[in-house]
């Protein structure tokens, strides 16, 4: 076994350190999250936002269904019935999922002109971005599956075809909706600057009504599992 | 060839390693620099902490979506525990199983294609050659278009209020920060894949976004795709139940 010189020990202990270092750099750049890295400050403090708005709305809805929970467990260790809340939890479910009418305070979108359905989608989609918890185009309510599609001039949803100048409506926070909407450079001005022949007016309102979905929503070909 | 052999042989051992070790550093570097090419990379100091506190924000994010999803099944079992009357209890206990499914809070599995769309491969600082919200979204719905029944983006399940927005290079779905590739799970009927190809809709999609800007679309058709359940907030605050409608049994 030939004994290497100082020099030459050197040289493979330095390029041996430079792969070790390189190694572990690429194991680790590819076990973190690949996209964080690649944000700007102002991206990741937009992340940071929206991420920690919907923790505190997680954390709620762990708060209320622990509350559930332990309202449950009492009622059982009781022999009590708790009809009345399964009601009220059915009820609530069914209005969420779209199974049942809902009312509440809201926005009336008026969309007139030549406006294609990737356009009514982008709108769609900043009202659900605003928060809204339910909203109808005309009399559909838009549910998982329901796509406003087709050119200008010839949209329809749930086949059902859409005149032009039809009405979206949608409940939430009537300040927040119309805010996110109609703020410079917001979904409406881009879709207002992208076709001058569209014309897109919000009305806040007190009482909005949207109907239940006509769908089928639960799926004919999957079942459920664990 | 029998030189070139004897004095490959009688080079030193230690001159072959650091030339086996240099070939791998060489690898490593061009896999380094290739990793971080395609995609701007910031590398202001104000960025670590920000890092750090957008990974935590992330771990409670999927502590809470598992406790969230732990306590839905706890509520279940003590619902279909009820002490009322027998037929009452099975009656609702069936209409909030067929709420929850329809809302998506139930995993579903069944027959359906997972789709995989990726940035360009070399994408250089061409915008149009990263995947954005929109793709994902006219993905989306082209899929519900086709028929799709239930859809999830990298394990977000679409539910009513899912919104898929742009932030930097990634995209954000039900306001989780979902990163590059994307996956979207779909279960459906067995011809989804022929019903969307087979669409104008789609054909535009792929020859406006796809093919022009070297984005990567690909797909595989599985007997068995599972759609995680939505494990976020259904509180509302704003819409309630229409009382005019039909009362709840």
């Amino acid at each position: 076994m030939p004994v290497l010189r100082p020099r030459q020990r050197w040289s493979i202990t330095l390029v041996a350190a430079i792969l070790g270092v390189l190694v572990v750099a690429q194991l680790r750049s590819q076990a973190a999250n690949p996209g964080l890295s690649n944000l700007s400050a102002q991206e990741l403090t937009l992340v940071i936002t929206n991420v920690s708005t919907r923790n505190e709305g997680l954390r709620a809805e762990v708060a209320a269904l622990e509350r559930r929970v332990a309202s449950l467990t009492d009622a059982h260790d009781r022999g009590e019935s708790t009809l009345g809340e399964l009601r009220a939890d059915l009820a609530a479910l069914e209005a969420w999922a779209g199974l049942t009418p809902v009312i509440g305070q809201g926005i009336s979108i008026r969309v007139s002109g030549q406006i294609g359905g990737e356009g009514i989608e982008d709108l769609l989609n900043e009202l659900r971005n605003a928060g809204a918890e339910a909203i109808a185009v005309e009399d559909v309510r838009i549910v998982p599956g329901t796509v406003v599609y087709g050119e200008p001039g010839g949209l329809s949803v749930e086949n059902t075809p859409l005149a032009d100048g039809f009405e979206i409506r949608a409940i939430g926070s009537p300040q927040i909706l119309t805010g996110t909407l109609t703020r410079g450079g917001g979904v409406i001005a881009q879709l207002e600057a992208t076709s001058e022949a569209v014309t897109i007016s919000v009305t806040p309102l007190d009482a909005v009504s949207i109907p239940a979905s006509q769908r089928n929503l639960v799926p004919a070909h999957g079942t459920p599992s664990l | 060839m029998t030189a070139v052999v004897d004095r490959l042989r009688a080079l030193p051992s230690w001159q072959v390693t650091l030339t086996g070790a240099l070939f791998v550093l060489g690898f490593l570097i061009a896999a380094q620099l290739s990793a971080e090419g395609p995609r701007i990379r910031y590398t202001t100091q104000e960025r670590a902490p920000l890092i750090e506190t957008a990974l935590g924000l992330q771990d409670q994010q999927d502590a809470l979506q598992a406790r969230i999803l732990q306590l839905r099944e706890e509520i279940v079992d003590l619902e279909g525990d009820e002490p009322g009357s027998e037929a009452l209890v099975r009656q609702l206990n069936a209409a909030l199983e067929h709420a929850r499914i329809a809302g998506g809070l139930v995993q579903m599995t069944g027959p359906g294609i997972v789709f995989r769309l990726e940035d360009a491969e070399n994408p250089g600082t061409e915008r149009d050659a990263l995947v954005t919200a929109r793709d994902i979204r006219t993905l989306v719905q082209e899929l519900w278009l086709a028929g799709a029944e239930a859809v999830s983006i990298n394990g977000e399940r679409v539910t009513t209020g899912t919104a898929v927005l742009d932030i930097g290079n990634a995209i954000l779905a039900n306001s989780a920060y979902l990163a590059p590739p994307y996956e979207v799970s779909v279960i459906g009927p067995d011809d989804l894949y022929e019903r969307m190809t087979g669409t104008v809709s789609f054909v535009e999609f792929v020859q406006s976004r796809i093919q022009p800007y070297g984005l990567r679309l690909s797909f595989a058709e599985l007997e068995a795709v599972t759609v995680p359940a939505y494990a976020g907030t259904i509180r509302s605050h704003y819409a309630r139940p229409d009382p005019s409608a039909s009362p709840v049994p």
